[in-house]
């Protein structure tokens, strides 16, 4: 079966949902047909009840939001579904900053990207309008906007509030973490009610791309097709056009061919290059599959002096952003600084510190005694740079039930980042201590990340076709037609939670996938 | 606070059935319709034992029950993000219990009590220190697992929000939806509907 479209996009994420509705605006009655592989879970009367099971029992909250055997080594959530990752993302809405951008002209590392930052901080502010971003002003000049929150920023919890006074007695300004959560009903949403579970919002307060689909569904404004996996992109005779996007439909195994003037790959980091790479398509650079980015971790709990109430609202966190910035001819090093309340190790416990069981009244009474002092859950995501050998690549040993090769990813890191990594670690840990000792606290349960968090890249962009896949604007060098929007286009990763950014990356090259149409 | 007999009849009366087909949690000495008193009996006492005295244990019972009988086998569960993992919850940790209420009621006779639930506050604690460290249980779980039905009991009501804000003597409400009005203010004191018990 062959579908005739204007736009094809493959993949039903966040940023397949901004692009579409920006297009739909910005070309009234272009035809927009979106491909995912994963199902729709528009069920919203039910999420109370996910969240009810997925609080008592465990249970996933999004239930069949992922497909068995679409899965790869080093890809960090199994959720495929429509809606993608933010449909249970925690709604953080950080902006990168200008540092990020210009890492090869101010420090000499990685890679500069290839757009301005006033460019970026205008689809910034028009991302968090659509989002929907509740925030507050920085109080450092260089986090200056060029505007205001749409809405009015999240209340400091009491805990919060006692923690920013305990945090910044180091020296450290902090703030509220921005969030895509309502403060007030907006875009027919819901206000917080703080149910603690941002994972699953039960109200709607929370944004996930599945009410944006829903509404331009009800506005006949796209075609949805889901539990459609996307297979192969087809080529012209001259290879600078793709013709066709061959797929197939999970549920029975119809072979469709969708056939569009313009086909945008908004599948992620992980399934963009997976796409290209086997169709062989956009890749005469050698760089799709290279250059996978993301940032490393560090955490760690500080107990400190001050009555905390644990579970007042454990989504919300305090952010600085001094450390985003880095002065040139210094020792490289940034990453942000977020505080949550925590109640790491004050939880009720069977045995004591002796190993003497308890039971009953002696369980509450040792719990009692250990709550005396707060805790405080720190975290640092820092930035490291990935080198070319940072690779998705097709695991030919592993297949879907398609037979098609499933991706692997392996992450490696630059030499400029190995040779600092003491360094930033120990910079990192005595930000920990400066803010433990601020108070009389004690940093304890210092952990690092396992993995890359908010991973990007695979298919970078740049202005060099030979060392980069796409545009600006998500381009791709090699196929004028073929767009790669959102995560998958960054050079580099940052220090700070990535959605913001492939969102405002992806509706700054909506007005360019409209032009082609 | 102490059980009603008729408290204690419905705390694992549902249980079994919902847990996979079981049909007493008591001892299979007995008859059917005794066995379930006898098994509730248990479970009252054992919670007499590991549930603190200010908590509300007929409530704490309750919930316990409901999420043995709400607990499904082979659900989907939360897949998770970074070492990311799809796997199914196990079978019900009630599969377990039967055993385990059996070999206390055995361990009380040993004593020379009629059985577990007759036992008194010291024999039953001792019996349960004995058994909890046969079942190498070292920490609580907010889940139960089957490890052992003391532990379990424990760990769920000790894992809960009430329990959270009984600790705290606040009202914190941690799980509920409460609005984003007055979170700036430390949470009131938590309501004492269930005093003390005498």
């Amino acid at each position: 079966m062959t579908i005739d479209t204007d736009v094809c996009i493959v993949g039903g994420g966040i940023s397949a949902a901004m692009l579409a509705q920006k297009l739909s605006e910005l070309k009234p009655g272009v035809a927009i047909t979106i491909v995912e592989a994963g199902t729709r879970i528009f069920d919203f009367e039910n999420r109370a009840k996910y969240r009810q099971r997925s609080l008592d029992y465990g249970e996933n909250a999004w239930p069949g939001d992922f497909i068995g055997d679409q899965a790869g080594a080093g890809i960090i959530s199994r959720t495929m579904a429509v809606g993608g990752s933010a449909l249970h993302w925690g709604g953080v809405t950080n902006r990168f900053s200008e540092e990020d951008l210009t890492l090869k002209s101010r420090y000499g590392l990685a890679v500069d990207w290839p757009l301005t930052w006033a460019d970026l901080e205008k689809h910034y502010c028009e991302a968090e309008r659509r989002l929907g971003v509740s925030g507050e002003p920085g109080p450092l000049p260089e986090d200056r906007r060029s505007e205001p929150y749409p809405m009015e920023p999240m209340p400091l919890s009491y805990n919060l509030k006692v923690l920013k006074e305990w945090a910044e007695k180091s020296g450290i300004p902090f703030q509220g973490t921005p969030q895509a959560k309502n403060t007030r009903p907006y875009d027919g949403r819901s206000a917080c009610m703080r149910c603690n579970t941002c994972e699953i919002c039960p109200t709607g307060a929370r944004y996930s791309p599945d009410f944006t689909f829903k509404q331009l569904l009800a506005a006949r404004k796209i075609e949805l097709h889901d539990g459609t996996l996307v297979r192969r992109l087809v080529k012209s005779e001259d290879g600078r056009r793709i013709v066709a996007a061959q797929a197939i439909k999970r549920n029975g195994g119809e072979a469709l061919e969708y056939r569009a003037k313009t086909f945008v790959l908004a599948s992620g980091y992980a399934w963009s290059p997976h796409l290209l790479l086997l169709s062989n398509a956009a890749n005469s650079s050698g760089m799709v599959g290279r250059y996978m980015a993301g940032h490393a971790f560090i955490g760690a709990q500080i107990e400190l002096d001050a009555r905390l109430y644990p579970g007042m609202n454990e989504q919300h966190s305090l952010i600085s952003r001094k450390f985003f910035r880095c002065a040139p001819g210094t020792p490289y090093v940034r990453h942000d600084l977020r505080v949550w309340e925590s109640s790491a190790g004050r939880d009720p416990r069977l045995k004591d510190t002796n190993g003497k069981l308890l039971l009953g009244d002696a369980v509450l009474a040792d719990w009692r005694a250990r709550t005396a002092r707060g805790a405080a859950r720190v975290r640092a995501y820092y930035d490291v740079h990935s080198s070319a050998e940072s690779t998705l690549t097709l695991d030919s040993s592993k297949k879907n039930t398609w037979g098609d090769p499933l991706p692997a990813i392996h992450h490696v890191l630059d030499d400029a980042t190995n040779a600092r990594k003491t360094a930033t670690r120990a910079h990192i840990l005595g930000v920990f201590d400066a803010l433990a000792k601020a108070n009389n606290g004690r940093v304890f349960g210092v952990s690092e990340g396992s993995y890359l968090d908010h991973p990007a890249g695979g298919c970078r962009m740049g202005t060099d076709p030979t060392t980069s896949v796409c545009d600006s604007y998500g381009r791709t060098h090699d196929h004028a037609n073929l767009f790669v929007v959102g995560s998958a286009t960054l050079p580099t990763a940052g220090c700070t939670n990535g959605t913001l950014t492939f969102v405002a990356m992806t509706l700054r090259s909506a007005p360019e996938v409209a032009k082609s149409v | 606070m102490s059980l009603s007999r008729r408290e204690a009849l419905k705390v694992l009366v549902v249980a079994p059935g919902a847990a996979g087909g079981l049909k007493s949690l008591g001892s299979s000495s007995l008859q059917a319709g005794d066995r379930d008193q006898a098994g509730d009996r248990t479970v009252a006492a054992i919670a007499e034992v590991v549930l603190p005295a200010e908590a509300d244990r007929v409530a704490a019972l309750r919930r316990f029950n409901d999420w043995i009988a709400n607990y499904h086998e082979g659900a989907d569960t939360d897949h998770g993000y970074g070492n990311t993992r799809v796997r199914p919850t196990g079978p019900s940790p009630a599969r377990n219990y039967p055993a385990q209420i059996a070999a206390l009621d055995t361990a009380a006779k040993a004593q020379g009590a009629p059985g577990f639930a007759a036992a008194s506050l010291e024999q039953r604690r001792a019996i349960l220190e004995a058994a909890i460290a046969d079942a190498n249980v070292e920490r609580l779980s907010a889940r139960p697992t089957g490890a052992h039905i003391a532990t379990d009991l424990m760990g769920h009501y000790f894992g809960s929000s009430e329990a959270n804000d009984l600790c705290y003597n606040a009202a914190i409400g941690r799980d509920a939806c409460r609005g984003l009005a007055g979170s700036e203010n430390a949470p009131a004191p938590r309501a004492t509907t269930v005093g003390p018990r005498k």
